[in-house]
């Protein structure tokens, strides 16, 4: 074979026939077939499990896998569930939970968490992004340490806070507080991430627009409230929605200072599973943990663009 | 429409002069540009004006009035940016009426104005729509429109052209000096383009490093630069500087530069003995250079060199010749018939009212050195 027709042979096909490629466009159709492969072999554990768990609501047993064809399904477990029976047998001792209630208080906790989130993160990711003011880097960086501390390692030392604190509780009181406690302490958690989440909505907002209004004759909290606040809604929104489900699935917080006499789903969950996985009618479980997944399933689906704008640090105004 | 004056304005961001000791004054109802490379200190003069930053020492007066210490509200200016700084959540008209409506104007005098100023700027289309779903020309209309509804005391504009196509900047800069001349509003503008400072303005303020280089009207500034930071920053292309040595030719004081002798005007003669000066900066614009294929007769007054043609930009109406004079680089305009080819050696002749001379340590022109002394002279 002569150099010639090897270097013929070695050619690739003209570019009109694999069409124009840049840099950018490069392989796009392989990569993206990989990346598919990849995480759908990566989600598929999560995608079958999850599946089990909200068909075994449905049937009459916990289902494992080829079992899903035998059994029979129906809406019992959701009417024991908000019936708040555990088991179908009425004969067996089991006190009734108020199932509504639990979920009330589920709203509560993680509506809580939301506002206060919601409300410090918006007034301090300001100050941080537009103020200048002595020790702001160094209190920036000091935020990121605080998130690097899990919830779990900084318990015992919230704990001691709370029994400190509730010597200045009328007894009366006590409930109420509690609730505020766990609010307050579990919002502390999510507060130095979403600080620094929102100082980067609004670092988007060029210092010009806020100039302008002032100079349109706007006081600068004015600015804030009518041209920066507008601004940054998708941010405030993907906060919300963060703190809402921090709250929500809360477990840890929720059981050191609510449990018992304030239930949350996470700790009737947790109770009815605690009292020994071979009493538990486990059917009933599975639709409690349903119902538990049912709004992260939702802010998800409904939100993954704005998740993904905030994740990616702001939002283009 | 006020007069604005600025008396020994300063501004320092931490360690940093922005704006050293600036006096100044924008008479009413004349168009000022504020002419200066980036980071000279332009826009922080104007943003000093419209109040958004505070002067570290000096004061501001709109009239009589001294509004140094007052925030940006209570100032009455329009500002327009280069960035157009609308609101992207509200509509074209909603960001018009703003400024009204932050002042407390009853919704049908709002209504009325708005359609006055849209229809001034020619946007009466736009104002349903949203900034983000308008072109850069229009966005800069609305931000115009923006500033002039509230009938500002002072207009100023930020770069206003610099986001704009070139053909678009051409149009809209006629068109905004001819409405500022109609309404006859006070107008400073920031720009670093120093053709478009050249066509709009009345008078010209030149700024580097936070200092005043030179203020005057724009033939005043390109014909009779202040300082060699003026003579090379007006002009496209700059001027050409060469270095030159004084020596003395029976008594009379005569430059050796780039291997040929000029013999300077007798005013700048008498500046250069009584500064005592031994080197000076030769300088001339590139368009008043003529190029000649023989050395320019006996008679000829004023400055010649001997050069190689280095490069050769034809631009249609002009070309631009870049020679190597003594191994400096001098660019002159040629009109377009006159095209020589690279390694050609021609003559440059400047008449002597073109030539311009400086004083290469304080760089300073011979005839602004002049007034330096005698200024110092005076008994006082």
């Amino acid at each position: 074979m002569s150099l010639v027709s090897r270097l013929r042979g070695l050619r690739p096909r003209p570019p009109a026939q694999r069409g124009a490629w840049d840099v950018e466009t490069i392989r796009r159709g392989r990569l993206s077939l990989v990346l598919a492969i990849v995480l759908g072999l990566a989600g598929l554990p999560l995608i079958l499990l999850y599946s089990m768990l909200v068909l075994s609501s449905f049937a009459d047993r916990m289902l494992s896998g080829p079992d899903i064809f035998e059994a029979r399904y129906s809406l019992d477990n959701w009417r024991l569930l908000f019936e708040g029976r555990l088991a179908p047998a009425s004969g067996q001792t089991y006190t009734t939970r108020d199932i509504l209630m639990i979920i009330a208080n589920t709203f509560i906790v993680a509506l809580g968490v939301t506002v206060v989130v919601v409300f410090v993160s918006v007034l301090a990711g300001y100050a941080f992004s537009r103020m200048r003011f002595w020790g702001r880097t160094r209190l920036m960086e000091f935020l990121i340490l605080l998130h690097a501390f899990p919830g779990v390692a900084l318990i015992i030392a919230v704990y001691a806070v709370y029994v400190w604190s509730l010597r200045f509780v009328p007894r009366d009181w006590f409930v109420p507080y509690t609730v505020l406690y766990t609010v307050l302490a579990r919002a502390a958690l999510e507060i130095p991430m979403s600080i620094w989440l929102m100082k980067g909505f609004f670092d988007k907002i060029p210092w010009e627009v806020e100039w302008s209004a002032l100079v349109d004759g706007a006081s600068r909290f004015t600015v804030w409230r009518k041209i920066m606040l507008p601004l940054v809604r998708p941010g405030i929104a993907a906060l919300a929605i963060f703190a809402f489900l921090a709250g929500w699935e809360d477990l840890i917080y929720v059981h050191v200072f609510l449990y018992p006499h304030v239930k949350t789903l996470a700790t009737y969950i947790e109770e009815v599973l605690g009292t020994g996985t071979e009493t538990a009618y486990l059917p009933v479980v599975a639709a409690a943990g349903t119902l538990y997944l049912i709004p992260t399933i939702v802010f998800f689906v409904a939100t993954q663009r704005l998740l993904l704008q905030a994740l990616s640090g702001g939002v283009k105004a | 429409m006020v007069e604005v004056r600025l008396e020994r304005v300063s501004k320092r961001f931490g360690r940093v002069v922005a704006v050293n000791e600036v006096s100044l004054v924008f008479e009413d109802g004349r168009f000022t540009v504020l002419l200066g490379p980036s980071g000279s200190g332009k826009s922080t003069l104007l943003y000093l004006i419209a109040g958004i930053y505070k002067p570290t020492s000096g004061r501001i007066f709109f009239g009589d009035r001294d509004v140094t210490e007052l925030p940006p509200k209570e100032r009455n200016v329009g500002l327009v940016f280069q960035n157009y700084a609308l609101y992207p959540h509200m509509t074209v008209y909603d960001n018009i009426a703003f400024p009204l409506r932050l002042r407390g104007v009853p919704e049908p005098e709002i209504d009325s104005r708005v359609q006055e100023v849209a229809k001034l700027l020619r946007i009466e289309e736009l104002l349903d729509r949203y900034p983000g779903q308008l072109s850069g020309g229009q966005q800069q209309r609305v931000a115009l429109a923006r500033a002039l509804v509230k009938r500002p005391a002072v207009l100023l504009l930020d770069e206003p052209l610099s986001n704009l196509d070139a053909l678009l900047r051409l149009s809209i800069r006629a068109e905004l000096r001819k409405l500022q001349q109609s309404l006859g509003i006070t107008a400073i503008h920031v720009t670093h383009d120093q053709a478009e400072a050249m066509s709009m303005a009345d008078k010209i303020v030149v700024i580097d490093r936070g200092r005043v280089q030179q203020v005057g009207p724009p033939e005043e500034v390109y014909e009779r630069p202040r300082n060699l930071f003026v003579a090379t920053f007006i002009g496209s292309p700059p001027s050409n500087t060469l270095p030159g040595s004084v020596e003395s030719d029976g008594g009379y004081p005569v430059v050796r530069v780039a291997g040929s002798t000029y013999r300077p005007g007798e005013e700048e003669a008498r500046v250069v003995e009584e500064a005592g000066l031994d080197r000076v900066v030769v300088a001339f614009r590139p368009e008043h250079a003529r190029l000649l294929e023989a050395p320019p007769d006996e008679g000829f007054d004023g400055l010649s060199l001997e050069g190689e043609v280095y490069l050769v930009e034809p631009l249609g109406k002009e070309n631009i010749v870049t020679l190597t004079v003594a191994g400096l680089p001098v660019k002159t305009v040629t009109p377009p018939e006159q095209r020589p080819g690279p390694g050609e050696k021609l003559y440059i002749a400047v008449p002597r009212p073109r030539v311009m001379l400086f004083d290469p340590d304080t760089g300073l022109n011979l005839w602004s050195l002049a007034e330096q002394l005698a200024a110092a002279r005076r008994p006082d």
